[in-house]
């Protein structure tokens, strides 16, 4: 006599470890996307955060002019600070492009003010006064405060973010299907369980609890380790990057904070409840079609 | 025993001109009509082929008749749903002819199969279960699995898993198909026991008409898709030498 009974579902088959992979790769897939999706995210508000209360202003003209310009600039109302960009600040800008030493001496480089808003300053209006006032001091110049860069950026980046949405909503789908499938073919494999125990009485709930259990775990269980390789992925990749010479600051921020725990942790989660769903509402609909 | 909701002589299983066909010139059963009394062990015979299967099918509510209507203690249940017919299921042991034990679970497992579905804790039937293993003969054989036992051992767990219960009523088909004629002797008595001890109301399908005579109980004779009954005296009085 068994000191605890065995379970009324027989345990697993090759059918579930084909499904726990299939469950397992769609978990990674969407882990990463939303570790992509969040990382990017934070390099946006990293490079948008940086450029925020940013005024440059490009000045046509000699060094007198560049002068002047920081005068009137410093003189506009809602500018903090203006300072010109030096020759030798302009060339370590230029560095990463064209190395170290490696702008010639004969190239003209722009001339820069490099301005900062007050915090409570409007930033659109700062920028028309500034205009305004650069031109009536008989300056060319063309100011930018990087909205428009920045709105580029933000746009961008939520295209991005819906692509990587709508790519783990469309795993997220598919993994149900395949569960849902799966749970469909379990049911015909195993007829001979469900009609037995419908004939001894017990109610749809009761036999639908017996798939809810096994594919929730099964969900979990893939879901995790499918969570536990993405997080895996993302530590090599940051690895990687850092052991390069690469300008990370470029790419998305694959920090590995809270928030891709939180991501990571939810996987799981995610994929078990769906795949007890799945698993619940088949087992439903085939059950309806018994006596 | 009155059976829960069933007056004193209201049939526990009754069927009314049922009739059940797959096409339109397939009918299986076409007018079958018959009723069985709380606590009367009834034999169902018949040739192959007869229905007599597809009849019992009806009764454990396993099919649902295309004409006709089947009563179950005092039930009609041509319009209950499928939750309204489950706790009736519970109150009827099934034994199957082809056993329908489960191949991952042991005999000792099989049997409380029905007792793990009404939601029952182990502890609260394991001495039962035993003892009723040890009853028809498979003390010694609890953890075995069904792929390890042979036809009639394989068979008396399946009486054992629908006596289990203690039900209202009991549907063997052909229950002492696959045991040697002493083991038949002995699952009939047990059958017997249920019905006078509790009162189970019994039908069994058989081709076993050595079986019938001894039983001396009333016979149904299903034949071209109808019934009909043969009292036990009849029977008897049939069997008497000229």
């Amino acid at each position: 006599m068994s000191a605890s009974l065995s379970p009324l579902l027989p345990k697993e088959d090759a059918r579930e470890a084909a499904l726990f992979f299939v469950v397992c790769a769609l978990c990674f897939l969407a882990a990463l996307s939303g570790l992509v999706s969040r990382s990017a995210y934070a390099a946006a508000d990293a490079w948008t955060n940086d450029v925020t209360g940013q005024i440059t202003v490009r000045v046509r003209g000699d060094d007198a002019a560049l002068a002047r310009a920081v005068e009137v600039t410093t003189a506009t109302p809602g500018i903090a600070t203006a300072r010109a960009i030096t020759r030798a600040e302009a060339e370590e800008l230029l560095q990463p492009w064209l190395g170290a030493g490696g702008v010639p001496a004969t190239l003209p480089l722009p001339r820069l003010v490099a301005a900062e808003a007050a915090p409570d300053s409007d930033a659109k209006d700062l920028v028309l006064r500034l205009t305004a006032g650069l031109k009536s001091a008989g300056l060319e110049t063309v100011v930018d405060d990087h909205l428009v860069w920045s709105a580029d950026v933000r746009k961008s980046i939520d295209l991005a973010g819906l692509v990587a949405l709508t790519a783990v909503g469309l795993l997220a789908a598919t993994g149900v299907a395949v569960i849902a499938f799966a749970t469909h073919a379990t049911l015909l494999a195993r007829r001979d369980i469900v009609e037995l125990l419908h004939l001894s009485g017990a109610q749809d709930g009761f036999i639908a609890g017996l798939f809810e259990r096994r594919f929730l775990m099964l969900g979990v269980q893939a879901g995790a380790l499918g969570a536990l390789m993405a997080f895996g992925a993302a530590a090599f990749v940051l690895y990687l990057l850092r052991q390069s010479d690469a300008q990370i600051w470029l790419l998305p921020q694959l920090s590995l904070s809270l928030a891709d725990g939180l991501i990571l942790g939810l996987a799981p989660l995610v994929a078990g409840v769906a795949s007890m769903i799945a698993a619940r509402v088949t087992v439903m609909r085939s059950l309806a079609d018994m006596v | 025993m009155r059976e829960q909701g069933l007056a004193a002589d209201d049939p526990v299983l009754r069927l009314d001109r049922v009739g059940l066909s797959y096409g339109p010139e397939n009918d299986v059963l076409s007018d079958v009509s018959l009723s069985l009394a709380p606590g009367s062990l009834t034999f169902l015979t018949g040739p192959s082929g007869a229905g007599k299967s597809t009849l019992l099918k009806l009764a454990y509510l396993g099919l649902r008749p295309t004409a006709g209507r089947v009563s179950i203690f005092g039930v009609d249940t041509t319009r209950l749903s499928r939750r309204e017919l489950a706790p009736l299921r519970r109150r009827v042991g099934v034994v199957f002819q082809e056993f329908r034990l489960l191949d991952h679970l042991s005999a000792y497992e099989n049997v409380a199969l029905p007792l793990r579905v009404a939601g029952a804790q182990e502890r609260t039937y394991r001495e039962d279960v035993v003892e009723l293993l040890t009853w028809v003969g498979l003390g010694d054989r609890l953890e075995a699995r069904p792929a390890t036992l042979s036809g009639g051992e394989k068979q008396r767990v399946a009486i054992a898993r629908a006596v289990v219960v203690k039900p209202n009523l009991i549907l063997a088909d052909e229950p002492t198909g696959n045991v040697d004629e002493e083991m038949g002797d002995r699952l009939f008595r047990l059958f017997r026991e249920l019905n006078k001890r509790l009162g189970t109301t019994i039908l069994i399908a058989t081709h076993d008409m050595a079986l019938v005579r001894k039983a001396k109980s009333d016979v149904l004779r299903l034949a071209d898709g109808m019934v009909m009954r043969v009292p036990a005296s009849a029977l008897a009085a049939k069997e008497e030498p000229a």
